[in-house]
């Protein structure tokens, strides 16, 4: 037998009893705690649950990579790195010990937990403690030095003094310093016991070697070293059992709701919204109640860390506006536990926190669920994968049910359904735009073409906007593209109507263009609206439409790169904002950027750009509804103006979408930031890149008004 | 609406006594200061509630448009269809009036009928998506623009036959605009009929209604009319209820009662032709930049002053 060392050394044959009778009590109640978490979820809408094996290994790659973690805070993502593989390690290496000691010995009579195994191990776990440590210290250190904005529990949502989130600040760091102090206590031990107990091997435990060092330099040695490890052992061993018992309950939940939810989480989520049945009672649609909640988004609120990058990336949040995402879901899980969990079965309620299944309208305001874009800033930045977008889209669904809405968003609703546009024009205006154009643009109702343009509604009906589609349409023509469109037979595309929450009538327009559209010959769909892309291509095949559906910016460089547009070098200077639904939807980044790099325009990034990208402030239907605008509040519109123009001279700030169109050119007159920086359409950039006269240009040559 | 507390009112009353073709006569009316509006609420243990509600498909033309062959009606291609805002208003308070008696625990029912052909049942399902129990459609030409007294012959037997408490139709409708219907059918029916109301109360342990018209000059006409009787409804009395395209769809389900328009009598007039008037001549488009438009303007002013 090598080297090892004995477990339980200087405790009674009572002790170890007492150690185990704790052992079995703070199971039981780490088991009680996980069976009434399960018991909430479950309380939820069932939903399938396919594909297990992907999940999991998703799970695997996205919980060990750290990749979300880490996005946007690289300390606090390093901080948890060190801490979580520390941990991880240490839990390992308590459970092989467990297995050695109350499996393979008084079972096999097996021993393996000495020799160089536990030279390895030793050192392993040392290791181990140090990452934790250090870790926990860099967590310490964001949350008590460098102190992001988003870690404190102010919330936009509410007045000062109407919410007390002050035991949420205790949790965070009771949790910090009992993980703390296990590692400390952990270490002490190691170096009690080798300055009691001398052994030759003991280096391979650096740590406790140094400690034992330290230690018999003050004279601890021998039989107070061993009274010094007894005592440290059981601290450890409290704190240990006490830390198991409390997982299901405190913060550390997060160590097991979180990697579920993200096994669990929709990959599509916010993306592709979910229907709902013909036969739904008006009660039964959307959410309402705590348990019209699917079992999964129930989960989701006890995965949340509160680590606060949804409400930081929130615009509305930025905008003053009464949501706050991560409270949102904090609100939920107070009242799920009140109600449906652990704490509704133990009778606790803390201070504030809401109860009832009805959480519509309180906690859940109904001017919070209105103020959401649906631009997935939040979505896409949690670390932990939880679904505010939909979520908050299942809670407009009840409101647009009972008609709790903006008079002006009812009326476009009722605008949509009768005209099929949301400027309550008459069909037949729909193509007018054409009129300004030097050829005719084919009929896809007659004549097959290679190419469906469907031109969604600002692109058809906003003077501004029809600019820009003339400009496209020009630069096709001379690429020699063949287009067609849909002429009176579009209609709105939905996008926003489904994400406003009135999926009855979205289905009906779904079902409408898919018909319009499949009476009609042709390869490939375009279109400049990256609401109208994101829905035709991710959500129309739901309903029974898939088809190659293409951004222009896509369709441009994939005629630039095809070489059939002679493109002359603009030497401008621009910035590019991403649209929400070309960006974090879709994911279409590069093509606009390669379009502007080959138009020879010098691109200046926003600090917010990509996935980071700031909402315009009109998504999620938001355009059709009364503006609220808090006293001293700046838009995001206005913020995104401000930031551009941060960067020094621009010629241009450069959009690729119809709303952003019509947000932009307002913000840049609003912001103070007028005649500063001007707004350009990437096809009108490449329609001037290939030498025509733009109709912009010459539109603004005719308003312009001598200063005197 | 007026505030409640300052306003001057004429109290009169409209029995059934009180009818002619084209408006009652009102009795002379007692000038009063009245504290407060009724709020539409029902005293206890009064019977049940029914309304009968007439709705119109009106239709929106835009700024182009093309006739039928016979150039007595327009082209359906050019025409978008929507319920009447004032009959949606109209169906919005039939349904108050009702769910305050369902509330009490009592029955009551609002009934919705229009004249047309069948695609003016979307009109119908719009009304049953909002709440409305039964739909009734008297057929009708599709297509067709009837004239007033012909629409209002046609609601009349149904109308009669439902034997509802109080009959609501819009003003008038936002196509046609002859705010006629309502008063002939109330005279067809031999009902008195209040017209342009902007409140109702009904007392029906009373069995009269209290109901409100606003006048020009900020006054208000308080108008107690027995019951059973005919309202037309001002749009601003509420705010109409969402109905969910989800709610229509399921809608499409209900059953829609077709009813045969018994012998038609000449109507109060017939459509010999519709025409886009011929363009008027004077008129001169200034073109130029604003600079150059303002000085041509100025130009213009002067000569004509002097």
């Amino acid at each position: 037998m090598g080297e090892t060392r004995p477990v339980y050394a200087g405790l009674s044959h009572i002790e170890v009893v007492l150690f185990y009778g704790l052992a079995v009590v703070s199971t039981g109640i780490f088991c009680w705690g996980v069976a009434r978490l399960v018991l909430k979820y479950r309380a939820g809408r069932r939903e399938p649950l396919g594909r297990l094996v992907r999940r999991a290994s998703s799970m695997v790659d996205v919980v060990f990579s750290h990749r979300w973690i880490r996005r946007r805070d690289p300390i606090a993502g390093l901080g948890h790195l060190l801490l979580f593989y520390g941990f991880t390690a240490l839990f390992i290496g308590t459970t092989i010990l467990g297995i050695q000691t109350d499996i393979a010995r008084p079972i096999f009579h097996a021993d393996f937990w000495s020799g160089r195994f536990y030279l390895g191990y030793k050192l392993a776990l040392d290791i181990a403690g140090v990452l934790l440590l250090a870790g926990l210290t860099l967590m310490a250190f964001n949350r008590a030095v460098r102190r992001p904005r988003r870690l404190g529990y102010a919330r936009p949502d509410r007045r000062a003094g109407e919410y007390d989130r002050s035991l949420y600040r205790v949790g965070d760091w009771v949790f910090l310093s009992t993980l703390f102090s296990l590692g400390v206590t952990g270490f002490l031990l190691e170096g009690f016991f080798l300055a009691s107990t001398p052994q030759h091997f003991a280096a391979w435990s650096p740590v406790g070697w140094v400690l034992m060092k330290w230690f018999r330099a003050m004279g601890l040695t021998g039989s107070s070293a061993a009274l010094a490890h007894h005592v440290t052992w059981w601290v450890h061993a409290v704190l240990a059992l006490t830390f198991v018992a409390s997982i299901p309950f405190t913060k550390a939940v997060h160590m097991i709701a979180s990697p579920a939810n993200v096994a669990v989480r929709d990959p599509a989520a916010g993306k592709r919204l979910s229907t709902i049945a013909a036969d739904a009672a008006p009660e039964d649609v959307g959410y309402r109640n705590l348990d019209d909640l699917s079992w999964r988004h129930l989960l989701s609120l006890d995965a949340c860390t509160k680590c606060g990058k949804c409400t930081e990336a929130c615009p509305a949040a930025a905008a003053g506006l009464p949501l706050s995402p991560r409270d949102l879901i904090l609100d939920l899980r107070e009242a799920a536990e009140t109600t449906l969990g652990a704490h509704a079965a133990l009778g606790i309620r803390p201070d504030g926190w809401p109860e009832g299944l009805d959480v519509l309208g309180d906690p859940i305001r109904t001017a919070s669920v209105w103020s959401c874009t649906q631009c997935m800033a939040c979505v896409e930045i949690c670390p932990v994968g939880i679904e505010h977008v939909p979520i908050i889209n299942q809670f407009r669904r009840q409101l647009v049910e009972r008609g709790e809405m903006d008079p002006m968003l009812q009326r476009t609703f009722e605008t949509i359904s009768s005209t099929g546009n949301s400027f309550g024009e008459p069909k037949r205006r729909r193509p007018k735009w054409t009129e300004g154009l030097q050829f005719a643009v084919k009929d896809a109702r007659k004549e097959a073409a290679e190419l469906l343009w469907f031109v969604g509604d600002y692109a058809s009906f906003d003077p501004r906007n029809q600019r820009n589609s003339r400009a496209l349409a020009e630069v096709l023509r001379r690429a020699g593209a063949d287009f067609a469109m849909l002429y009176e037979a579009e209609r709105t595309a939905g996008c926003d109507v489904r994400r406003a929450g009135e999926e009855g009538l979205y289905s009906s327009l779904a079902e409408a263009n898919i018909e319009a559209i499949s009476g009609c010959e042709f390869e490939r769909i375009f279109s400049t609206d990256p609401h109208t892309f994101h829905t035709l291509k991710n959500e129309y095949p739901g309903f029974g439409g898939s088809w190659t559906v293409l951004h222009h910016s896509e369709l441009l460089l994939e005629l630039i790169e095809a070489g059939r547009l002679e493109l002359r070098p603009l030497g401008y200077r621009v910035t590019y904002h991403d649209p929400c639904m070309l960006g974090r939807y879709n994911e279409v980044y590069d093509a606009p950027r390669r379009v502007l790099e080959a138009i020879g325009v010098e691109l200046v990034e926003m600090p917010r750009n990509r996935d980071n990208s700031l909402c315009c402030g009109a998504g999620g239907g938001r355009i059709w509804m009364k503006e609220q605008r808090p006293e001293g509040s700046r838009r995001a519109s206005e913020q995104r103006i401000d930031e551009a123009t941060s960067l020094g001279r621009l010629d241009y700030f450069v959009v690729a979408c119809p709303k952003d169109v019509t947000m932009y050119s307002d913000a840049i007159k609003t912001s103070g930031h007028d005649g500063e920086i001007e707004l350009r359409e990437l096809s009108e950039l490449v329609l001037e890149s290939i030498g025509a006269p733009t109709d912009s240009a010459t539109a603004l040559a005719g308003t312009k008004v001598a200063p005197d | 609406m007026s505030t409640a507390d300052n306003f001057v009112g004429i109290v009169v009353h409209a029995g059934g006594n009180v009818k002619g073709l084209f408006g009652p006569r009102f009795l002379p009316g007692v000038v009063a200061y009245l504290a407060r509006h009724g709020d539409g609420t029902s005293p206890e243990g009064t019977p049940e509630v029914k309304a009968v509600v007439c709705v119109k498909q009106v239709v929106a033309i835009g700024d182009e448009i093309a006739f039928t062959d016979d150039g007595k009606s327009v082209d359906g291609d050019y025409l978008d269809h929507a319920v009447n805002e004032w009959d949606v208003v109209a169906v919005e308070e039939a349904l108050r009036m009702t769910e305050a008696a369902s509330a009490a625990g009592e029955e009551s029912e609002v009934v919705v009928v229009t004249v047309g052909g069948e695609e003016n049942e979307e009109a119908l399902r719009r009304c049953l998506a909002m709440g409305a129990q039964r739909a009734i459609r008297v057929e009708g030409q599709s297509g067709a623009l009837l004239d007033p007294l012909t629409v209002a012959r046609r609601l009349a037997p149904v109308v009669a036959r439902e034997a509802a408490d109080v009959v609501l139709c819009g003003v008038q409708s936002s196509d046609s605009v002859q705010a006629a219907v309502g008063t002939m059918l109330a005279e067809l029916l031999e009902l008195p009929r209040v017209a342009v109301v902007k409140e109702i109360s009904l007392d029906r342990a009373d069995g009269t209604a209290t109901v409100m018209r606003e006048l020009e000059g900020g006054l208000v006409d308080v108008v107690e009319v027995d019951l059973p009787a005919l309202l037309t409804v001002q749009t601003g009395i509420n705010e109409p209820r969402y109905a969910t395209l989800r709610a229509i769809k399921q809608a499409n389900l209900k059953e829609i009662e077709v009813v045969e328009p018994s012998q038609d009598a000449p109507g109060c007039y017939e459509i010999l032709r519709i025409y886009a008037p011929p363009r008027g001549e004077g008129a001169e488009m200034l073109e130029g930049s604003p600079a150059e438009v303002a000085a041509r303007i100025v130009e213009l002013v002067k000569a004509r002053l002097s």
